[in-house]
């Protein structure tokens, strides 16, 4: 029995470095050439100062958890067979700001303010966007 | 400056399902005639419309259409479960501004649980493209988030925040109408099924079907003793700029000029019925619109009581967490419960000498938070 895909994002024009940059495991960010604003979720102009200049760079995936929660209902496939997931709003070493799932055996020693990482290649390859593991 | 002359004259509800029986339009039609009937008014009397509701593609034009209506005036919100308060203050400028009569402001919903947990994956593209991937649990998942991060940085504790659904739930037990009647004890809060850690089954609203319905028109014309006043409203979107989880909606930036419009204090509201989705955005709501200081909450929930008869009457037919969320009705139903109060027509759960109250809105969920605030202060006309 297969278990169903996770949902996937629509690759755009607009957030494609994102998406393919973690088909190879990387975390890749917009930042404005104006301004130096990190910008998340991708957009066609900087939110602050609204030029269109704005290019990618590629961020060390390292940073630490604001808040999270652990997610126990859930709707779809495959996250009702893998609950409870955990949710976290994490603030980048490098800048900038996301909210991501964090990969953990161990739920219940989920803490605020723990360092996180990527999840590495080949696991990353599982999930459809940048997802992170505590750093141990 | 709101017009004196002009507010709320009429309102009703449609009942409440947790499984649709009708359509968007059947819940919508049930409110308006109770609205009109409460008004003392005729349908061929209104031409304006405004409406707070998931219509797919149809508009609030195309909602005169089902209803037969020929308008001059006709809106449709932005702003979620913040919207209705906006278009209600709206339909007062507009009745003002003579490019309407007598508008009937309608917001409902036909839904379920699992029609909604389908819908949260699609709130926006954001959500779609950049949290559902994630499995982020819905609303319950990011204002699991926000609570926590409150909780650490200010202490407040669940057993605080569970007041606010516990008396809640006690003024639903004096409402017929509302669709979680049963008690519930501080222990049955605590200790209820956990959806979104640190959120449980109680912190979390029931998406429902029914609607709710105001008509706004010149005082002189309600019924004698039952006009409804909007003394001062305002809203706010999209702040904090760039937050994703914040601990404040953007209530505590107009609230100054709130209060000062409306020539009143705080302490001078004889109830609030505010946006209930969660007890943590009802607290941030108290705490946003100055009724205690930011982070405070905690103690200001073991201070009063928040039932009818309570020192702080909050969501006095229940709130959505009891009624249920019945989509864009949510955001209309505390507005049609502070007319109710201020008519006198609270049968169990009045608040005795009711004059004046804040009603609150929140909503348009999208990346982290939801996105908008609006807040009315209305009193008996």
């Amino acid at each position: 029995m297969s278990i169903p895909a996770y949902p996937e994002p629509a690759l755009t024009s607009t957030n494609r470095p994102l998406i393919e940059g973690w088909r190879r495991g990387e975390l890749m960010l917009q930042r404005c050439s104006a301004c130096s604003e990190i910008i998340f979720f991708p957009r066609e102009l900087c939110p602050r100062c609204w030029s269109s200049e704005l290019t990618w760079e590629r961020s060390s995936g390292k940073g630490m958890v604001v808040s999270f929660s652990r997610v126990y209902s859930h709707v779809t496939e495959p996250f009702v067979v893998e609950s409870p997931t955990v949710l976290a709003e994490i603030a980048l070493t490098d800048g900038g700001v996301l909210l991501a799932r964090v990969i953990t055996t161990e739920p219940e020693a989920m803490q605020s303010g723990i360092g996180v990482e990527l999840v590495p290649m080949p696991e990353a390859a599982r999930y459809p966007l940048p997802t992170f593991r505590p750093i141990v | 400056m709101l017009s004196r002359d002009v507010g709320i004259i009429g309102y009703g509800s449609a009942a409440y399902d947790k499984k649709p029986r009708h359509t968007v339009f059947g819940y919508l039609g049930e409110a308006a005639r109770a609205a009109l009937a409460s008004a003392g008014i005729s349908k061929n009397e209104l031409n304006g419309l405004s409406v707070d509701a998931n219509l797919g593609a149809d508009t609030a034009v195309s909602t005169a259409e089902y209803f037969g209506l020929s308008l001059s005036w006709a809106y449709k919100s932005t702003a979620a479960g913040a919207g209705p308060i906006i278009s209600v203050t709206s339909a007062v400028r507009a009745v003002d501004a003579g490019l309407a009569d007598y508008v009937l402001c309608l917001g409902g919903g036909a839904q379920d649980i699992s029609s909604f947990k389908k819908r949260i994956a699609q709130f926006t593209a954001a959500v779609s493209n950049y949290l559902a991937p994630h499995g982020y649990g819905g609303p319950p998942g990011m204002h699991a988030i926000i609570q926590r991060k409150h909780m650490e940085r200010y202490g407040t504790r669940r057993e605080q925040l569970g007041r606010i659904a516990v008396d809640q739930r006690a003024n639903a037990r004096l409402n017929e109408a509302a669709l979680l009647r049963g008690p519930m004890t501080i222990d049955d809060y605590l200790s209820a099924k956990l959806v979104a850690d640190p959120l449980r089954l109680y912190d979390c609203v029931m998406p429902c079907s029914g609607a709710e319905a105001l008509v706004i028109g010149p005082l002189d014309r309600a019924p004698a003793g039952k006009g409804v006043r909007l003394l001062s409203a305002r809203e706010r979107h999209n702040h904090p700029v760039g937050e994703i989880a914040p601990l404040c909606g953007g209530w505590e930036l107009f609230r100054d000029a709130l209060f000062d419009e409306a020539g009143f204090s705080p302490r001078e509201m004889d109830f609030m019925q505010c946006y209930d989705n969660f007890p943590i955005m009802a607290a941030m709501q108290i705490e946003d619109l100055g009724f205690c200081g930011k982070g405070e909450i905690g103690r200001f929930l073991e201070e009063n009581g928040l039932t009818h008869d309570g020192s702080f009457p909050l969501n006095t037919g229940g709130g959505q967490l009891s009624c249920g969320q019945a989509g864009g009705g949510a955001g209309l139903l505390g507005l049609v419960e502070a007319t109710r109060q201020l008519r006198a027509e609270g049968s169990a759960r009045q608040v005795q000498g009711a004059s004046r109250g804040i009603v609150s809105g929140f909503g348009m969920i999208s990346y982290g938070h939801g996105l908008s605030a609006s807040a009315v202060i209305v009193e008996k006309a």
